[in-house]
């Protein structure tokens, strides 16, 4: 399996299935988490759920970075944004993600600078090009994007640009997974461990898994074969009573990761004591700020950010879906309220979301459950 | 699209989800190389500068896994 063709091909993908449903004990039922986002995308857009049997069911974990961010942050990111010396500038989907007055679209078009950049470095270019004004650059993403925004304030400093800062707000991939293994309304067997993040840090982290919780789990690429294979080697385990951390993505992914990206990170910024999660809380040890040799770029002092706490709208049940509680479309608002277009909760807003990714591909099987229900 | 490039899958460079959120690596070719850039291209043909300090170094005609403009890997590493 080495090509994108080979990853695609349906021969291949009915075989892998077929030895998935061998190995499935018709007494029990499978629960397996995909902790990634891209994941999540993966599995809607090409089906695969409609390739396992019935007794294995694909959870959708926290991992869109968009999506877990609590509206406070969102509210405080948009209080800089309207300050009249800043160009902000972010990624595109924090355009429209939700805060508890309005988006930064909607700021943007009530006159504020902000300008949606593909990468920090654009936003760095920016500065160097705007003297004299403040450019904040928002940072969100979990450690496949964190060293993409160190290497940044790395040249910052090297150039002496001091008209430039970033709101930080990074997320680490570990501790929301020990708190959703942790927490006592879900039942987890198995985790698919997010490929791209694991370039980054490697596969050792996630020996917590097996080690003190006895879940396997298997680092997989983003092809449908990838998570086809993968999710067959999650199943041998089970069924053999293995229980490890195994590197499909063998091809992008080294077992102790890029150590230079590690050191870069380790560099600019340290571990919050604690940040707040979408549905899941306040978890310890859980995001990155800037550490204090680069606190003079750090937005959230430059500008005092008061750190508020805003409560979800009661009607959004983002929280339950994130932990895999509900499926998408069991929330109240799911496809009425709540729309790609209109999006009333953060999952809604990112294709990545679970929510957009169930709106856009997966309510085809949705409708054959609610038909043959009635 | 060249088989070593698609290695890493056939992600390109004006993908339309969320990069962040997708967890998206990019693979692209190294073209030429300038101090800690390198001017690379993906498989559809499009070039872009992109930051290769993280996995230097790096030499022209190597495939490397980008994510927001940045080189976080290599093929086969």
């Amino acid at each position: 399996m080495k090509y994108v063709d080979e990853f695609r091909n349906a021969e291949l993908a009915r075989a892998v299935s077929a030895e998935i449903s061998g190995l499935v004990d018709p007494d029990r039922h499978y629960k397996i988490m995909e902790v990634c986002g891209g994941h999540t995308h993966t599995i809607y857009r090409h089906g695969i759920k409609d390739l396992l049997p019935d007794q294995v069911e694909l959870i959708h974990g926290p991992g869109c970075p968009v999506c877990v961010l609590p509206m406070g942050r969102v509210d405080e990111g948009i209080a800089i944004a309207e300050r009249p010396e800043v160009i902000f500038t972010c990624f595109g989907d924090m355009m429209r993600v939700p805060g508890s007055r309005v988006n930064l679209l909607e700021v943007k078009a009530e006159g504020a600078d902000i300008r949606m950049v593909y990468s920090p470095l654009d936003a760095l270019r920016i500065a160097r090009e705007n003297p004299d004004r403040e450019v904040v650059f928002y940072a969100i993403g979990f450690e496949t994007t964190a060293p993409s925004t160190a290497l940044t304030l790395q040249r910052a400093r090297k150039e002496g640009i001091e008209n430039f800062s970033v709101f930080c707000n990074h997320v680490t991939i570990v501790p929301p997974v020990r708190a959703l293994l942790d927490s006592p309304d879900l039942r987890l067997d198995a985790f698919i461990g997010p490929g791209h993040v694991s370039t980054v840090v490697g596969c050792r982290p996630y020996e917590f898994m097996p080690a003190d919780y006895g879940k396997p789990c298997v680092v997989a690429g983003f092809e449908p074969l990838d998570l086809m294979q993968s999710i067959l080697m999650l199943m041998r385990q089970l069924d053999e009573g293995r229980c490890e951390v195994e590197n499909q993505y063998g091809r992008a992914v080294l077992w102790e990761g890029n150590l230079k990206a590690l050191e870069a990170m380790a560099e600019v910024f340290e571990l919050r004591p604690y940040f707040e999660w979408r549905g899941l809380g306040f978890i310890a040890q859980s995001a990155l700020k800037l550490s204090a040799d680069y606190a003079d770029l750090d937005a959230e002092l430059r500008y005092s950010t008061p750190g508020v706490r805003v409560a979800d709208p009661k009607a959004c049940q983002c929280g339950e879906v994130l932990k895999g509680v509900l499926k998408p479309p069991e929330c109240k608002v799911f496809g009425t309220a709540c729309t790609p277009e209109r999006p009333l909760g953060a999952l809604m807003v990112s294709s990545e979301g679970a929510c957009a990714a169930y709106y856009n591909f997966g309510r085809k099987s949705f409708e054959k459950v609610e038909i043959g229900s009635r | 699209m060249n088989d070593e490039l698609t290695l890493l899958g056939n992600c390109t460079l004006d993908h339309d989800g969320c990069v962040v959120c997708s967890d998206a690596g990019i693979p692209v070719r190294v073209i030429s190389i300038k101090g800690d850039d390198a001017l690379c291209e993906d498989a559809a043909g499009t070039q872009t500068d992109i930051a290769v300090e993280l996995v230097a170094p790096v030499t022209v005609g190597e495939v490397l896994l980008t994510h927001g403009g940045v080189a976080i890997g290599k093929v086969g590493t």
